[in-house]
């Protein structure tokens, strides 16, 4: 655990995002994860309105199975980068980029960097019949060889399901709050022009529909999609002179809970609890100052559990929580106000940060902005259900 | 290499593992357990991730311990599986510490519970392989 947070401090507001963008979502036939991102990044460049000449650092996530996958981002933008590397920490790696892009411009390594994932995931898994039923983002060589396919363990829905039975069975969280979820990030789907889906979703839908691997059904779980993401960060004092409203990074805080995701209670108290901490104590903020979450939701579940976490509400109180329209437009905390990755598209936690951006800029029609919304919170979550970051993102 | 997805995966033992499936097919439920810190741990690994001692030797356990959560596959991930839906896949916390991931047998899918006092009895895949399983003790 961080003990001192005053370096940390030091870094809250000294940088901005000055741009941001995604690559077309979706169902994207014929692109690679490259194409999408270097999709992204180009758009968030022209929403910058900067050039590939512009930037020295690039920091990204591969798609797991690419070597040195910066390299070839930035070899696509033609530019030699001062700072860049290829993270691997599953979903949390997108917010840590964000971080490391904070840390490298702060001191001197580099001056614009661009941070990205993005990932054909629709096309790896539905574009044929062979990849329907393999169903894998991941390459064989990369999946379990023991202790879990021999009882018919697969996926990331079972793993996540666990903690949702445990959370059941210690609070008392029903199905009926897991679909409140489901159905408020739909609302916010529909006003997004850009989402998957677009039918609307009642609480009888959300029953209804088929289950999974229970107590998840399939609207407990998040889309399947071709999605890139991509922010551009610069010093503050820069980001005055270009086209946007500039948004603070004012905080970011890690945990892993690397002992496991069966160890002690991980799967009920997440590493948001020490990651939350971390961000709000560098941000000087707590729960009571965020007007916006954005959180990391492959499934319904744990949204709820990252709430408590983040301390919105109490252990075991998210189910009453969420249950009361907490999280709608016009509710007491509008959470994945684009749709999120169970509604809009899933691009493992990078579009959570672009919709914090965005809700922050206050350019959205008066139907999708959060009103007078000052500052914006977003998790990221992944890496075999353990590791975690935060962002903290503020109006100028 | 693909496996054949019309047949159930047989577990492909690491080197560090390899015990364990050893005793298994002898229906004995044996977990590495530390001569320093005499504590167990799973799965198994050539050091102890509580103190680091790389002495070990694999003990039998009890055998018992309680569901501290579970899940219901209702979607055929595997061809395999098909007529097994929906089935029950539990994480098991052995009295002795450590938890497992398996099956619960002997009991209906929607009586399972968290908390619920169970037992290993082993399921021979082959000639080769015995898969530990558990049922309501």
């Amino acid at each position: 655990m961080i003990q001192d947070l005053s370096p940390a401090r030091e870094l809250r507001d000294t940088c901005a995002i000055v741009g941001t963008a995604t690559s077309r979502l979706g169902k994207v036939p014929g692109v690679s994860s490259l194409d999408l991102i270097v999709e992204a990044i180009s758009n968030a460049l022209d929403d910058a309105g900067l050039k590939p000449g512009d930037v020295d650092g690039v920091l990204c996530r591969g798609p797991d199975e690419s070597y040195s996958h910066h390299q070839l981002v930035a070899e696509r933008l033609g530019i030699n980068a001062s700072f860049s590397t290829t993270l691997t920490n599953g979903g949390a790696s997108q917010i840590m980029s964000v971080a490391l892009a904070v840390m490298a411009i702060r001191f001197g390594l580099a001056r614009t960097i661009v941070c990205g994932f993005g990932r054909d995931t629709w096309s790896r898994t539905h574009s044929s019949e062979e990849a329907r039923v393999r169903n894998e983002t991941r390459p064989e060589s990369m999946l379990a060889r023991e202790f879990g396919p021999e009882y018919g363990y697969f996926g990331a829905t079972a793993a996540h399901a666990l903690g949702a039975t445990r959370h059941m069975h210690l609070y008392g969280t029903t199905r009926d709050q897991f679909g409140e979820i489901a159905v408020a990030f739909r609302q916010h789907a529909l006003r997004n022009p850009d989402a998957s889906m677009k039918k609307p979703l009642t609480i009888d839908d959300y029953h209804n529909g088929r289950l999974i691997v229970a107590p998840f059904g399939i609207y407990d779980c998040s889309l399947r999609s071709d999605a890139a993401g991509a922010v551009i960060v610069t010093s503050a004092e820069r980001a005055k002179d270009l086209k946007q409203p500039p948004v603070l990074i004012k905080g970011f805080g890690f945990h892993n809970n690397t002992r496991g995701w069966f160890a002690d209670d991980n799967m009920v108290v997440t590493a948001a609890k020490q990651a939350g901490a971390a961000a709000y104590a560098m941000a000087g903020l707590g729960p009571q100052d965020v007007d916006t979450a954005q959180i990391y939701d492959c499934f319904t579940y744990m949204v709820l559990t990252q709430l408590e976490d983040y301390g919105f509400c109490k252990k075991g109180e998210g189910g009453a929580f969420v249950g009361s329209g907490a999280l709608r437009l016009e509710g007491q905390l509008p959470c994945n106000t684009s749709g999120g990755q169970l509604s809009e598209a899933h691009c493992e936690g990078m579009l959570q940060i672009v919709e914090g951006v965005r809700q922050l800029r206050h350019t959205y029609p008066d139907h999708r902005q959060v009103k007078d919304a000052e500052i914006a919170l977003v998790s990221g979550h992944g890496g075999n259900q353990v590791c975690h970051s935060t962002l903290i993102l503020g109006r100028a | 290499m693909m496996s054949d997805t019309n047949r159930k995966p047989k577990p492909r033992p690491a080197p560090e593992s390899l015990p364990y499936w050893q005793t298994a097919r002898e229906h004995r439920l044996a977990l590495p357990k530390c001569e320093a810190c005499q504590q167990f741990w799973f799965p198994p690994s050539r050091t102890c991730p509580h103190c680091l001692s790389t002495r070990f030797s694999f003990e039998t356990v009890s055998g018992k311990g309680k569901i501290y959560s579970f899940v219901t596959f209702h979607r055929v991930y595997r061809p395999a599986f098909e007529h097994d839906v929906p089935y029950v896949v539990a994480l098991v916390e052995l009295d002795e510490g450590p938890r497992l991931l398996t099956n619960i047998l002997g009991v209906a899918y929607d009586q399972v519970t968290c908390d619920m006092r169970v037992e290993v009895v082993f399921d021979d895949f082959d000639s080769e392989i015995s898969i530990p399983k558990f049922r309501p003790a």
